[in-house]
């Protein structure tokens, strides 16, 4: 298969590799630059466990190849915090306990952090939406969206 | 108490937010090769050959293994009816058939993932096919085809209750109520599909790294069907997505091992890792049981409930798995909490080619409860009479005989449970009895097309192994340190499925103690360094792991005041003893532990689209004590939206042992969208006396009442009893229009 040398922005770290034609972005992440934040769930856009953010948006990383990543600017769980500490998301979710099996948490917090950079101040029903890509199974969504709201007001 | 009682941010919640925590998927080792599988793709049929020397031929390929590289060619966790792998050439009888669709048959291992995934395609398998049962009435029938003709009957399992005399009793009562429930199949669905990794650790055991719920079970299949010592075997859990009992019985961890341990007899020493892909996940592991329950109960004008008579009959699928035990509880919980002067029931467990079904948060106890439950409803109905008075005539109280002839251990609480549920949910209670709220406490729905309702239930579920199943839970602590405690350790098997085990084992260690939480250090989840827990189900860890972390810090404490450094304190918990059921009346001491819950939910129907839509939803649940109220709390949130997609969404389709919903597309679990629109948690304290600080188990209990409470608030809304879901709009709607037909 014909391979592409492609250069992307992961996490503030300009990185290079040379991928083939049909390697999803998910991949490359956790298995080239072993960054396994991201979960595959489904590869299908199912679950939403693989969410990161590309150039602003969320997206499922499972779904994008690669090479449509070339020159884009990615951020995954792993970049959420910084030496400053945690995100504001971060330290709302372990606050209330909107983790449990935590499969889901990494998309789940991703799709958050690209939500609250465009909707500071959210309604309920935004947060719903804004999440509603993203599966879990085991909280019952009650202390995620919890989560959302506490880091809306501080953060 | 310092600990106990208080909530404790959750121990794993840092790695968990950060993305830093390991599940199987994400563990990468050196040199490691990639295991795929080739399933049976076909409901039911013999094997007649098998050749894989093509595969095994092709570069790239380190090993293809079959029937015949396996030792001891059965596993199961309570009977070992099902072959490792299926196909000719082992010493197992009828190990040559497959009988549902996800039995595994052959497993390559190869220098990538793709490459084994192409070797798969050139295994041959000449496969005869044999007719499909999927129809546990018709299983059942004399003349069907035997799914394990060395076993000359589709029953693999069956129960009886005789308790008074029910025909009797039914020519005295005043009412009488009869219904067919049947109930569906449920996918677990836990987001992080099965994966794990097989290999020689430096001591040359045979070790699996995997997600699973009990890693001494683990180790004890592995072992028979290797043919090794259970010590030459070892488990080990990393971080587990999710579990829900979907995880109590194999599927990689056998055929892991078998491939790192064939690989090292032929002098090849790397790593095996495998991951299941979605499809593979929802083909390959078992599913709650379907249930056909005929009830027929008898009740005096006053109310009071004289008898009951159950038929249950469980779609067992291919494979016993857990069904033996699923069936004992729905036994038992068929006649819900209540006490019944005159009760029959028979039970059965049966072969079909159907995906097994097994364990799944409740355990037998979600449908059990369906009938209960909708049996309870209805009498109140017919009699006029409120549906708390009714209850509240009936439950069971200290000292009241179960249907199966024994008290309740002390601690009964399911009418003070009962009671408070219904007070937070706007019941009245006067002279002339209880009351639920009137109709305009539930609002008004915007468009007159839109139907509101409301509903309750209530569930008795045990807390631990039942009916004989030996019981028992170990914990270890290290003492370290000179004149003070510089640390302690717990060593301790609890599987961390989600649920907050891990928080709760150090908040229960520091409290026995008396130290700081951060003081304790935990080495967990690891045959090698850990004594055996028991599993992470039957709503037990908590119970069980208190007891025996109690047991293990006085011990410890004793040993550090008698100067021993470090001072160790190992300590076994063993639960009062529980029996089977008498084969020919049932009598029995099934629990040593239960768990109190009721629920009312209020919904809205749409009568033009058949939409069901979950208002508010109050959980009263009786935990005993709340070791950690918050993560209580996240486990009935969790188990009421579990049991909502039960309920209303999840559909499993499959037909002719082919399954049409193996995707999360097509399998529909609730997303946020689809949540009441408020859960409130009650949580009650009522001590368990032999609990730890009086605590109970409560990962199940929420879901048990949560289904039936919704087919009432759907029959309080529109008119319509519905004794079979899912309550997708189409079956809603369906029955919508048939009662609009003259």
């Amino acid at each position: 298969m014909a391979t592409h040398k492609i250069s992307l922005t992961v996490n503030g770290v300009l990185e290079q590799a040379e991928v083939p034609s049909n390697m999803v972005l998910l991949t490359l992440l956790r298995e080239r630059l072993g960054l396994t934040g991201a979960k595959n769930g489904c590869a299908a856009g199912e679950c939403g466990a693989c969410t990161v953010i590309m150039d602003g948006e969320p997206v499922n990383s499972c779904l994008v190849l690669a090479v449509e990543a070339d020159g884009s600017e990615i951020v995954t769980v792993e970049g959420l915090s910084s030496e400053s500490g945690l995100d504001p998301l971060q330290e709302a979710m372990i606050e209330v306990s909107g983790t449990q099996c935590g499969f889901c948490t990494p998309g789940v917090l991703i799709s958050a952090r690209a939500f609250l950079d465009r909707t500071p101040s959210p309604s309920e029903d935004e947060i719903k939406e804004a999440l509603r890509g993203n599966l879990c199974r085991c909280t019952g969504y009650v202390r995620i969206v919890e989560s959302v709201k506490i880091a809306a007001k501080g953060g | 108490m310092t600990h106990v009682g208080k909530s404790e941010k959750r121990v794993d919640a840092l790695g968990k937010v950060t993305g830093e925590t390991q599940f199987p998927g994400d563990i990468n080792m050196p040199n490691q090769a990639y295991m795929k599988i080739l399933f049976a793709g076909r409901p039911h049929a013999s094997i007649r050959r098998l050749d894989s020397s093509a595969a095994e031929a092709m570069s790239g390929v380190l090993a293809v293994f079959t029937a015949k590289d396996v030792p001891v060619n059965e596993y199961g966790l309570i009977m070992p009816d099902q072959p490792v792998l299926c196909g000719p050439g082992s010493a197992k009888q009828y190990a040559d058939r497959v009988r549902f669709i996800g039995d595994q048959v052959a497993v390559v291992v190869a220098e990538s993932e793709a490459i084994a995934a192409q070797a798969l395609e050139r295994i041959e398998v000449e496969f005869e096919d044999l007719p499909v049962a999927q129809d546990a009435l018709e299983s059942m029938a004399e003349g069907a085809v035997l799914l394990h003709p060395d076993r000359g009957s589709n029953i693999f399992c069956q129960y009886r209750i005789r308790k008074g005399d029910v025909e009797e009793a039914f020519a005295q009562a005043d009412v009488m109520v009869e219904s067919e429930y049947r109930t569906p199949p449920q996918e677990h669905a836990y987001l992080q599909p099965e994966a794990g990794l097989g290999y020689i650790d430096d001591e040359g055991r045979v070790t699996v790294n995997v997600a699973g719920q009990w890693t001494h079970e683990d180790q004890e299949q592995i072992a028979h069907a290797l043919g090794l010592p259970v010590e030459q075997v070892r488990v080990v859990y990393s971080a587990i997505g999710g579990a829900f009992g979907g995880r109590e019985d194999m599927s990689v961890q056998i055929v892991l091992a078998l491939a790192a341990w064939r690989l090292h007899q032929r002098g090849i020493d790397r790593p095996v890792k495998v991951i299941w892909s979605r499809e593979e996940s929802i083909l390959g592991h078992h599913k709650r049981h379907r249930y056909v329950i005929r009830s027929k109960w008898g009740a005096t004008k006053e109310g009071k409930v004289v008898a009951a008579e159950c038929e249950v009959i469980q779609d067992g699928g291919a494979y016993a798995y857990t069904s033996t035990k699923v069936l004992g509880n729905s036994t038992l919980m068929c006649t819900g909490p209540y006490e019944i002067p005159n009760v029959k029931v028979d039970a059965y467990s049966v072969y079909t080619n159907h995906i097994p079904g097994g364990a799944f948060r409740g355990f037998g106890g979600p449908q059990g409860a369906f009938a209960a439950e909708g049996q309870m409803n209805k009498l109140a109905e017919k009699l006029g009479m409120d549906a708390v008075e009714i209850r509240l005539k009936n439950v069971l109280t200290e000292g009241a005989l179960l249907s199966v002839g024994t008290p309740l251990p002390e601690g009964v609480s399911i009418g003070k449970v009962v009671e408070e549920c219904a007070v937070r949910s706007g019941w009245k209670r006067s002279g002339r009895g209880w009351k639920k709220p009137a109709r305009k406490r539930l609002g008004s729905p915007e468009e007159d097309h839109l139907r509101r309702g409301i509903g309750i239930a209530c569930a008795f579920k045990n807390v631990g192994f039942s009916f004989g199943a030996p019981e028992q839970n170990t914990a270890i602590i290290e003492l370290h340190g000179k004149e003070r405690i510089e640390e302690a350790v717990l060593r301790h098997a609890a599987a961390e499925v989600g649920q907050g085990a891990h928080t709760v084992l150090a908040q229960m260690a520091a409290e026995a103690l008396d130290l700081p939480i951060t003081k304790i250090r935990l080495v967990v989840s690891d045959t090698a360094v850990t004594h055996d827990s028991g599993s992470s189900s039957a709503s037990r860890m908590t119970f069980m792991a208190g007891n025996a972390i109690r047991g293990a810090a006085e011990s410890a404490m004793e040993k550090w005041h008698a100067e021993e450094r470090p001072a160790v304190g190992i300590y076994q918990y063993r639960p009062p003893p529980t029996t089977p059921l008498d084969p020919k009346t049932g009598k029995s001491e099934p629990n040593f532990s239960y768990g109190y819950v009721a629920e009312t939910v209020s919904v809205e129907v749409d009568t033009e689209t058949g939409h069901v839509r979950l208002l508010d939803v109050i959980c009263a649940d009786d935990v005993g004590r709340a070791v950690n109220p918050q993560l209580v709390q996240g486990q009935i949130e969790g188990a009421v939206v579990q049991a909502a997609g039960y309920a209303l969404m999840e559909d499993f389709q499959e037909q002719g042992g082919e399954v049409r919903t193996v995707r999360l597309s097509t399998y529909l679990i609730p997303t946020v969208r689809d949540i009441p629109e408020r859960v409130e948690s009650v949580i009650l304290e009522y001590p368990d006396p032999i609990g730890p600080w009086g605590a109970r188990g409560m990962g199940e209990m929420p879901y048990l009442p949560l289904t039936p409470a919704v087919a009432a608030a759907v029959r309080d809304a529109v008119g319509i009893w519905f004794d079979t879901f899912p309550l997708t709009p189409e079956r809603v709607l369906n029955a919508l229009k048939e009662s609009e037909t003259p």
